[in-house]
C-alpha cells in the first residue's frame, strides 16, 4: 500500500510534468521505445534501458512473469509487454517499432522472405498441444487419422471413432491463430477441409475453447497442455500416447511448437544489451522452473527439434 | 490588454483559432478516408485480386489465401435487418405511448429509463449476450444451436442496443408533429388511435425513417457486442439464423491481430474496413435523401 | 338503420382504440421491465465481487484477490487525456460553425466531415488509429494513440452539443453585446460561452460516459494487455509510470472484452464485477452531468 502514498503536492508535480511531456511528445517521438536512462558507456555496470515486447498472447503470462523477475533483478530496466497477436508482433519487430516480437509460429510462415532476413529467431520454450473433448464424450484415445477425418469434416459421428452415437461438434480456433496452425500442420498433413465444412464456432483464444467445449455436448477442439486441467473437458491421447511433457521431449507426442521471441539483428545499441539479457534470462536454468509451472517445456530438456516445415529430428 | 488590440486583429485571431479546429477535424477525416481507401484498395491494385470475386466469394479462408467477403457481408446485413425488425415495433410502440397516450409519464419516467440503456457500454451488452442470450438460445433450440452463438443471438443483442436509439428519435419525431394536426383529427370525431395511425404517424414518416436508419447504422457498425456472441465462423456462408457466422466488424476484430501489416490478408481486412466506411457513408446519404424528400413533401 | 351502423362503427373504433392502447401499454411495460431486468441482473451478478474489499485497490495480478486498480486508473487517465484533446478542438469547431461559418462549400464540407465521423463504426476508427497514430506518427501502442482514437469518436458528439448550446443562447444577448461594439470573438468569449456553459459542461460529462465505456477503438491503439503500474515511479518515460502517455494501457471496457475472449479460471467473476463497476461509473457520469448542469445554471443565473 505504501506505493500509493502520493501526497497531493507530488501528485500535482507529477501531473504538471506529464502534461509538459505530453505537449512536447505530440510532435511525434515514441517515448517508450529505445530510451535509455543510464550511461551508455558503462555497459558492464548496471543494465539500463527500456524495451517493448509485443505479439502472441499464448505465452504472454509467462513473459510477464519473466519481465517481473527480470525487472526486480535490474531496477533500471523496464520491459513493456503488450498484446496483439503473432501477426502484430512480427510486423512490429520487422518495422522496428518494438524490440521483441512474440510469435507462436515461424516468422517464415507470416512474413515475406526479405522481412525475415533481418530477424533473429530466439526459441524460448516449447508448447505442447492436444485434442480435448467434452467430458461426457466416451472416447479416450484417438488416432491421428481419425483426428484428421474429424477436422476435415469426413467423420461426423462419435460412433465412427468408437464412442456412443452422437454428432461431433467441431470447435475451431480463428483463422491465423498460431495454435491452429500448429495443430493443422501436425494433424492435417497439408490437406484442407472442404468449403462446405463448417465448425460450430471459431473462437479467439484457448480459454474460450475450454469454456465452449465444456458447455457443448459432443464437442472436440484442441488446446495447449496448460489448458487441459479444467472441469468439463478431458484430454485425449493420440495414437495411444498421452499428452505429457516427457512424451513431447522424447519425440513420441507430435503436436507441439516453439514459442519464438524474434529480435532484430541490427538492433539499436542502446537497447540491444537489455534485449539480449532478457532473452538469456528467459532461457536460463533459474527460470526453467517457472516455465514448467506455467505449462510450457523448457528448451534445455528437448531431445528432438522441429524445422520450419514441421520435420522432427533428434538433437545430435 | 486584449481591449487595446485592434478589433479587426482580434476578430482574425478568433477566426484563425476556430477555423484551425474545424480544419483539423476535416483533415483527420480526409486522412482517414484516404488511408482506409489506400489500404483497402491495395487488395485489388497491389495484390491483384478481382473485386467481383472478392465481394461475391463465398469462402473466407486466409490460410488458403482465399478471400471471399460474402459470408461477412451477409452476416452484417442479416444481423442489422433482423435486429431492426425486432426493435422497430417495440420502439415505435413505446414512442407512441409516451407521446400520444401518457406524455407526463413519458417525460418523467420513460425518458430517463430508456436513457439508461443508451449509457450501457457495448462490451457490457456483449457480456450479457455471451452469458445470458447465448444460453437462452441454446436452451430453447437445443441441438440446432449447440453453442447458442449465431446470427439470432447477435440480432437479439443488437436489437436491445438499438432500441433506445430508435425509441428516442421516434419520440422526437412524434413530438415534432404540430398539435393542430391532432386537434383537427379529433374535431372530425376520430379516436386517439385513428388520429395516431392516420395523421400523426403519416406526417412523421420521414423522421421515423431517419430514426430507423440511424438505428441500422449503429447495428451495422457495432463491433464487440456482436463479435462476442456471433460465433466467428467466416469460412463459408451461414445457412440459417441459428448458424454461427461473422460480421464485417467481428472479422476485423478477430483478424487484425493475426495479420502481418502489408500482407494480402492484412489488405483484405482493410478492404472489409473500407466496405464498412462506404456503408456508413451510404447510410448518411439515405438520411439526407429522406430529409430532402420530407422537406419537399411538407412544402 | 343508419344510426345503428354508426353505433356499430363507433363501438368498433372505440374497441380498436382500447386494444391499441392496451397493446402499447404492454409494450412500454415490457421495455421498462427489460431495462430494470438488465441493470438488476448485471448488478446482482457483479455486486458481490465489486464490493469485495480490495477489488478496486488490488492490481490484476494479485494472487489472493485479483483487482482492477490499474484498469480503473487507465480508464480515467485515458478519459482525461481524451477530454484535454477533444474539448478545445470541439469548442473551436463549434464556435466556428455557429459564429463564423461562411455559407459556402468549406462550411458544408466541414459539416459533412463531422457527420461522417459520427457515423463511423468505432472499429474503423481503431484500425485507422492503429495505422496512423501507432505506426505513421510512431507513437506505438500507447495512451496518446488511444486518446486520439477516442477523440475522433468524441468530437462529433461534443461539437453537436456545444453547437446546440451556443445556438440556444437568446438572440437578444448576442445582439446586445454586438451593439456595444464588441467583436464577434469578444462576444463569444465573454457573453456566449458563459451563458452556454451549463449546457456545455453537461454535454462534456455525458460524452465522458460514452468515452469511458468505449473499447473497440482502443484495442489496437492503446492495447489490450493489462498495464503494470508503479505509483511510486517518478520516471516519466518508464512504461510502469502511471502518467506516461507513451505506455500501453488497458481500460475497464477493454479488460472485460479481453477476459471474455481469453477466459481463465475465475475470470467470469471478475468480468461481472468489472461490468458492474463500469456500469456504475457510466450511470454516475449521467447523474453528475445533470447535477452539474443544474448547479451551474443556478449559479450563473443568480449572478
Amino acid at each position: 500500500m505504501s506505493k500509493l502514498d502520493l501526497t497531493r503536492r507530488q501528485f500535482m508535480g507529477v501531473f504538471g510534468a506529464t502534461a509538459a511531456v505530453a505537449g512536447l511528445g505530440l510532435v511525434g517521438c515514441g517515448g517508450n521505445t529505445a530510451s535509455t536512462e543510464g550511461d551508455e558507456g558503462a555497459a558492464d555496470a548496471a543494465l539500463a534501458g527500456s524495451i517493448s515486447c509485443s505479439g502472441a498472447t499464448s505465452f504472454q503470462p509467462l513473459v510477464e512473469k519473466a519481465a517481473d523477475a527480470f525487472m526486480d533483478a535490474n531496477p533500471d530496466v523496464s520491459v513493456a509487454i503488450s498484446a496483439g497477436g503473432s501477426g502484430q508482433g512480427l510486423s512490429q519487430v520487422a518495422e522496428g517499432s518494438v524490440q521483441i516480437g512474440r510469435s507462436d509460429v515461424f516468422a517464415e510462415e507470416k512474413l515475406e522472405a526479405d522481412q525475415v532476413e533481418g530477424l533473429v529467431d530466439n526459441q524460448v520454450c516449447i508448447v505442447g498441444m492436444g485434442p480435448i473433448v467434452n467430458a461426457n464424450v466416451d472416447v479416450d484415445d484417438i488416432t491421428t487419422d481419425q483426428l484428421k477425418g474429424i477436422f476435415l469434416g469426413q467423420i461426423t459421428d462419435w460412433s465412427e471413432v468408437g464412442g456412443t452415437a452422437g454428432a461431433i461438434q467441431v470447435i475451431q480456433r480463428e483463422a491465423g491463430s498460431g495454435t491452429r496452425a500448429t495443430f493443422e500442420n501436425a494433424v492435417l498433413a497439408g490437406e484442407t477441409a472442404p468449403d462446405s465444412f463448417r465448425p460450430v464456432a471459431e473462437v479467439d483464444s484457448s480459454g474460450t475453447v475450454v469454456e465452449q467445449v465444456a458447455a457443448t455436448e459432443g464437442s472436440i477442439s484442441y488446446v495447449a497442455f496448460n489448458y487441459m486441467e479444467n472441469d468439463g473437458i478431458k484430454a485425449l491421447s493420440v495414437d495411444g500416447v498421452d499428452p505429457t511433457q516427457e512424451n513431447v521431449e522424447n519425440g513420441d507426442f507430435l503436436i507441439w511448437a516453439y514459442e519464438h521471441m524474434y529480435t532484430r539483428s541490427d538492433e539499436d545499441e542502446a537497447t540491444a544489451p537489455v534485449t539480449k539479457a532478457f532473452i538469456e534470462f528467459m532461457l536460463s536454468e533459474d527460470f526453467a522452473a517457472t516455465v514448467v509451472e506455467e505449462g510450457f517445456i523448457p528448451m534445455a530438456d528437448m531431445k528432438v527439434k522441429k524445422d520450419v516445415d514441421g520435420n522432427i529430428t533428434e538433437i545430435a | 490588454m486584449a481591449n487595446l488590440m485592434p478589433k479587426r486583429r482580434l476578430e482574425n485571431i478568433g477566426l484563425g483559432i476556430t477555423g484551425f479546429c474545424v480544419a483539423l477535424v476535416a483533415l483527420v477525416v480526409v486522412t482517414l478516408i484516404f488511408m482506409v481507401a489506400q489500404q483497402g484498395l491495395s487488395t485489388f491494385f497491389v495484390d491483384g485480386m478481382d473485386p467481383v470475386a472478392f465481394f461475391t466469394g463465398q469462402n473466407w479462408i486466409p490460410e488458403q489465401e482465399r478471400y471471399g467477403a460474402l459470408p461477412m457481408i451477409v452476416g452484417s446485413f442479416a444481423v442489422t435487418l433482423l435486429s431492426t425488425l425486432f426493435a422497430l415495433p417495440v420502439a415505435i410502440g413505446s414512442a407512441i405511448f409516451v407521446v400520444e397516450v401518457a406524455p407526463g409519464f413519458g417525460r418523467r419516467v420513460f425518458q430517463p429509463v430508456i436513457e439508461l440503456l443508451v449509457g450501457i457500454p457495448s462490451v457490457v451488452y456483449g457480456v450479457l449476450g455471451l452469458y445470458v442470450i447465448n444460453a437462452l438460445v441454446k436452451a430453447v433450440f437445443g441441438d440446432a444451436a449447440p453453442t447458442g452463438a449465431g446470427i439470432l443471438s447477435g440480432a437479439l443483442v443488437l436489437a436491445i442496443m438499438i432500441l433506445p436509439t430508435i425509441t428516442t428519435l421516434s419520440m422526437d419525431a412524434l413530438r415534432a408533429v404540430p398539435n393542430q394536426y391532432r386537434e383537427g383529427s379529433y374535431a372530425l370525431g376520430c379516436t386517439r388511435w385513428q388520429t395516431t395511425w392516420n395523421v400523426v404517424l403519416k406526417s412523421a414518416t420521414p423522421s421515423l425513417m431517419t430514426a430507423v436508419i440511424l438505428g441500422m447504422t449503429r447495428a451495422f457498425g457495432e463491433t464487440l457486442a456482436v463479435q462476442m456472441v456471433i460465433g466467428g465462423v467466416e469460412r463459408s456462408m451461414p445457412t440459417g439464423l441459428l448458424d454461427p457466422a461473422s460480421t464485417l466488424t467481428a472479422a476485423l476484430t478477430a483478424g487484425l491481430s493475426n495479420a502481418v501489416s502489408g500482407s494480402e490478408y492484412y489488405h483484405a481486412l482493410w478492404t472489409l474496413g473500407l466496405l464498412l466506411l462506404v456503408m456508413s457513408l451510404v447510410f448518411i446519404m439515405i438520411i439526407h435523401l429522406i430529409g430532402r424528400k420530407g422537406a419537399k413533401a411538407n412544402g | 338503420m343508419a344510426s345503428r351502423s354508426l353505433d356499430a362503427h363507433v363501438a368498433r373504433i372505440d374497441r380498436q382504440d382500447k386494444i391499441a392502447t392496451g397493446v402499447l401499454t404492454v409494450i412500454v411495460g415490457l421495455v421498462i421491465l427489460l431495462v430494470v431486468a438488465i441493470i438488476t441482473y448485471i448488478i446482482v451478478r457483479g455486486a458481490g465481487r465489486a464490493l469485495t474489499p480490495g477489488f478496486l485497490t488490488n492490481p490484476y495480478n494479485d494472487e489472493a484477490l485479483p483487482g482492477i486498480l490499474y484498469q480503473l486508473w487507465d480508464s480515467f487517465y485515458l478519459l482525461l487525456v481524451t477530454l484535454v484533446i477533444s474539448v478545445p478542438i470541439s469548442l473551436g469547431a463549434a464556435i466556428f460553425l455557429v459564429e463564423y461559418a461562411p455559407d459556402n462549400w468549406v462550411t458544408s464540407a466541414a459539416k459533412t466531415a463531422i457527420e461522417t465521423l459520427s457515423s463511423l463504426p468505432s472499429i474503423v476508427v481503431g484500425m485507422f488509429g492503429s495505422l496512423f497514430f501507432v505506426v505513421t506518427l510512431g507513437w506505438g501502442i500507447s495512451i496518446i494513440a488511444g486518446a486520439c482514437a477516442l477523440t475522433m469518436f468524441n468530437i462529433p458528439i461534443l461539437v453537436r452539443t456545444i453547437q446546440q448550446a451556443l445556438e440556444d443562447v437568446p438572440r437578444s444577448q448576442r445582439d446586445a453585446a454586438l451593439a456595444m461594439g464588441l467583436t464577434r470573438w469578444e462576444t463569444t468569449l465573454n457573453v456566449l460561452l458563459p451563458a452556454a456553459m451549463p449546457a456545455i459542461v453537461t454535454g462534456v460529462v455525458l460524452s465522458a460516459g460514452r468515452v469511458f465505456g468505449e473499447a473497440a477503438a482502443l484495442i489496437f491503439t492503446a492495447g489490450s494487455a493489462p498495464a503494470r503500474l508503479n505509483f511510486g515511479s517518478l520516471n516519466f518515460l518508464s512504461p510502469t509510470n502511471p502518467f506516461n502517455i507513451f505506455r500501453p494501457a488497458c481500460s475497464l471496457a477493454v479488460y472485460i472484452w479481453r477476459l471474455t475472449s481469453e477466459p481463465t479460471a475465475g475470470s467470469t467473476e471478475i468480468v461481472w464485477g468489472t461490468a458492474t463497476i463500469l456500469l456504475v461509473c457510466v450511470l454516475l457520469f449521467n447523474v453528475l452531468a445533470r447535477l452539474l448542469g443544474k448547479f451551474l445554471s443556478r449559479r450563473l443565473t443568480a449572478e
